[in-house]
């Protein structure tokens, strides 16, 4: 990646109105270099302000920093130059589910997932926005549904119970997330609410954080977290396609029982992320 | 020069086999508070990351209405990072994979329940 940087730099340096721009923001943010990325995506689109694809690198820039305001800017730009860009439209709906406009999110996940009805990671995360509207609003939904000529959404309550057969009388939580924590399979309820996008919240980004800080540290990639609480074991791993994987049982029982469920639900969700769950 | 009240338990630490790093890190900024840190190893990057995971980890518990997180353990190809919580303050041991984590768990609980951590 390090070559990467040098060899993009190298061809920026030598033409600034390259494109290499592009990648090499990505690059860095994928890097966790985010203050650089930024620098170079906006010098970039300083030349070349009515390319979409510049506008949505800084849209994820600005939303792994946490500026969603920005990100939701930038994304719309990328919308008014390109009508139904995939990325744009799953990045307001992302932006929107993060500050709780979940009526809002549905409606920009929907269209990406019309433009791309194979992206299974959008379906996971509309599936899982479908059903917290319909937690909220049991009523409202029930009536979308009924007017809905897709009927309601089925593929929302299979996401939702993907690894009930492998929690079994644990009474455990599995989640899949995504790289930001939004919940693409499983779920936990508490008090008969359904908690899994909190604790998604504050463990988006875990999994890149680790393999940033394992590489500087010269330890190989993170392999599990496990954390041990007064009253539950909740193991982790990284999953495919940048997810997170995490499952729990209770304090009693063994860990190395909790790993082999990890494990389990570790399989079925790469089957799930591959669309033939 | 005074010790640091952390420097006993820190030395008890890195007598253990395989461990390469020790340190109180605060849980808010991720900046050491005192460290024993093998030569190379970069122990800032070590406390910034224990440190973050240790609040998430600690905040997930809670949304997920798990009580209060006690010890915090991560798994590399090439190492293991054990991290233990109480006041804003997280003890951290950096070890090699042959070393006896049972020993340097047991180590730094017998700290947090010895009032190392306040």
């Amino acid at each position: 990646m390090s070559d990467d940087i040098a060899r993009l730099s190298e061809e920026l340096a030598r033409d600034p109105a390259s494109l290499a721009f592009l990648e090499l923001a990505e690059t860095l943010r994928k890097r966790g270099d985010l203050e650089v990325a930024e620098k170079v995506a906006v010098r970039g689109l300083e030349r070349h302000p009515h390319l979409g694809t510049g506008h949505d690198v800084l849209a994820r820039i600005y939303a792994d920093t946490g500026v969603f305001e920005k990100a939701f800017d930038e994304w719309g730009m990328v919308l008014r130059l390109s009508p139904g860009h995939p990325g744009a439209l799953k990045g307001l709906g992302f932006v929107c589910f993060h500050q709780g406009r979940m009526a809002e999110a549905e409606t920009w996940l929907s269209q990406a997932a019309e433009v791309d009805p194979a992206d299974q990671r959008n379906l996971g995360a509309l599936a899982y926005v479908r059903q917290q509207l319909a937690d909220s609003e049991p009523a409202a939904s029930t009536v979308a549904a009924a007017a809905s000529p897709s009927g309601p959404p089925a593929a929302a309550h299979d996401a939702r119970s993907l690894f009930h057969d492998i929690l079994g009388a644990e009474q455990g939580m599995a989640l899949l997330l995504d790289e930001h924590g939004l919940v693409l399979a499983g779920g936990h309820e508490v008090d008969g609410r359904d908690v899994g996008q909190e604790v998604g919240a504050q463990l988006g980004g875990v999994s890149d954080e680790a393999e940033r800080a394992m590489r500087h540290l010269g330890l190989g990639g993170w392999t599990s977290i496990v954390f041990e609480t007064s009253q539950a074991t909740v193991a982790m791993s990284p999953g495919p396609e940048r997810s997170l994987m995490l499952v729990s049982a209770g304090k009693a029982t063994p860990v190395g029982f909790v790993r082999r469920m990890l494990e389990r639900s570790l399989q079925r969700a790469t089957t799930f992320l591959a669309g033939s769950a | 020069m005074k010790n640091s009240p952390f420097a006993d338990l820190l030395g008890a630490l890195v007598r253990q086999r395989g461990v390469t790093a020790a340190m109180v890190v605060s849980e808010a900024d991720g900046l050491i508070v005192d460290a024993q840190v093998s030569i190379g190893m970069r122990g800032e990057v070590v406390a910034a990351l224990s440190a973050s995971l240790y609040r998430r980890a600690r905040l997930a518990a809670q949304a997920a209405g798990y009580g209060e997180t006690t010890v915090l353990q991560l798994e590399a190809e090439q190492g293991r990072i054990c991290a233990v919580g109480k006041n804003d303050l997280v003890l951290v041991a950096v070890t090699e994979l042959g070393s006896n984590i049972g020993l340097v768990r047991m180590e730094m609980l017998k700290g947090l329940q010895g009032g190392a951590l306040g």
